[in-house]
């Protein structure tokens, strides 16, 4: 019993404490970047070879075929429920659904090129900080303020401004588009009822 | 022949089960504290119910009439008044810190969150909102989620519980999740994750959680919002976080294409 209370157990504090090793301080000014475009032509060559194709393809090919993930069901554990039916002829259903894949990825590698040639949005893992001015659950004062020093913040320093797109992607982050909508409109008409 | 096997496996249970008593598993440092807080005071729970049970079997036995035809006529005993007045009111206080504890601790936004996900509930199915990674107030990524009609149902999945679109949010990674309707109050509850949280027309109630393994977690309304209010169950995806990046951007780019193609032909 005593060893229990031992002063290097943790505290239920450090206990429960996420430890990250993927932490990032999103709050610093350079937030750890995600660019992902992960080339989805090499990936699927590389894998080719494998059989496990189809996780390479799964998230595109939840929606078109789900025939070839039998075999993944192991290897993919979350996207699929739907592959858990162990049919008897497997092997030679995967085998053609394999093929399958196969050539509707190279489809989709094309599309895919196509897109990323056009477009490489790049995402970065960052929001709109906590802010000490509304430490409780009710964020509606937040999104709102936001929303204000965004535009007073334009009126101030001319529209385009580069200091007030941080105060953009704050207040988009926190309202629900609609509430921007409605705010955006009586901005219009000139019955926005917050400081502006 | 594995899948054969599969159920043998101890697999974390994320959605409810038939004939459950007890939690799902914790996928979140808050359901942890709360299974845990659940656990310690059951502890003290047991320990008055078997007291208490002894006094009255006891009473029961040995005042029953055949053995004791007359009565005792004791109406006052100042000791044991004291005693299981304090008692009774020391017990619930002791239960009380550790219970403060947990729930002022779910409350607090410890560290900066990475992402933002607002579930908009409806009568009745839920829309979120990725609204990070725009650059205009038409752009964010938005999708609603219904649940998946019984007769549609494949096998394996949870009726009432499915849906078509999950919320797909990166593991291990601090989230704040704005919780709105735009109609009646409705609200949002996974019990893997430990929350619970209503959604008040007109109010935007946050929930900062970190989900600390993949998986699927399955949740329901929890708000009586009308009649299809059973119908509108919560289904969050957790990934790897490496893998959210290409999810998001999966799902954004085919939007913003879409709009930069339209643009063009304007
Ligand atoms: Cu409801």
């Amino acid at each position: 019993m005593a060893e229990a209370a031992s002063p290097n157990s943790p505290s239920l504090a450090e206990q429960y404490f996420v430890k990250e090793k993927e932490e990032k301080t999103d709050a610093g000014p350079k937030p750890t970047e995600f660019k992902e475009v992960e080339n989805p032509k090499e990936a699927a060559t590389q894998e080719a070879a494998v059989e496990k194709t189809v996780e390479a393809v799964d998230e595109k090919a939840v929606e078109e075929t789900p025939t070839a993930s039998e075999e993944s069901s192991e290897a993919t554990p979350p996207a699929e429920e739907q592959s858990t039916d162990p049919t008897s002829d497997a092997p030679e259903v995967s085998s053609d659904a394999v093929t399958e894949q196969s050539s509707g990825n190279t489809e989709e590698e094309n599309v895919g090129d196509q897109v990323s040639a056009q477009e490489t949005p790049e995402i970065k893992l960052e929001t709109a900080p906590a802010d000490f001015r509304f430490p409780t659950t009710n964020q509606s004062r937040h999104c709102f303020t936001r929303y204000v020093e965004y535009h007073r913040c334009v009126a101030a320093k001319g529209d385009g401004a580069p200091e007030c797109d941080k105060f953009a992607k704050y207040y988009r982050s926190l309202c629900p588009g609609e509430w921007v909508d409605r705010w955006n409109e009586q901005r219009e008409n000139g019955t926005f009822p917050g400081p502006l | 022949m594995k899948s054969k096997w599969l159920f043998l496996t101890i697999a974390p249970c994320d959605a409810a089960e038939p004939w459950q008593l007890g939690f799902q598993d914790a996928a979140t440092p808050m359901m942890q504290g709360i299974i845990d807080l659940h656990h310690d005071i059951f502890f003290f729970l047991i320990l008055i119910l078997v007291f208490v049970s002894r006094i009255l079997v006891r009473a029961l036995w040995h005042f029953h009439y055949p053995k004791n035809p007359i009565p005792q006529r004791i109406v006052h005993g100042t000791t044991i008044e004291i005693l299981r007045t304090i008692f009774p009111s020391i017990i619930p206080m002791f239960i009380a810190i550790p219970s403060f504890a947990l729930l002022y601790s779910m409350d607090e936004v410890v560290v900066d969150p990475a992402i933002t996900i607002k579930a908009i509930g409806h009568q009745w199915y839920r829309t979120y909102e990725y609204s990070d990674y725009n650059s205009s107030d038409e752009q964010s990524l938005t999708f609603d989620s219904y649940t998946i009609p019984e007769d549609d149902l494949e096998l394996g999945q949870s009726r009432l519980l499915e849906v078509d679109n999950r919320v797909v949010v990166p593991a291990k990674t601090h989230l704040r999740i704005i919780v709105t309707p735009a109609d009646v109050p409705h609200s949002w509850a996974v019990p893997s994750l430990g929350v619970k949280c209503d959604a008040v027309p007109g109010r935007l109630n946050q929930i900062s959680i970190s989900v600390q393994r993949e998986g699927v977690y399955y949740g329901q309304c929890s708000e009586i919002c009308g009649t299809n209010h059973a119908f509108t169950p919560i289904v969050v995806e957790a990934v790897p976080s490496k893998d959210y990046g290409s999810r998001v951007s999966n799902q954004l780019i085919p939007q913003t294409t879409g709009e930069a193609e339209a643009e063009m032909k304007e």
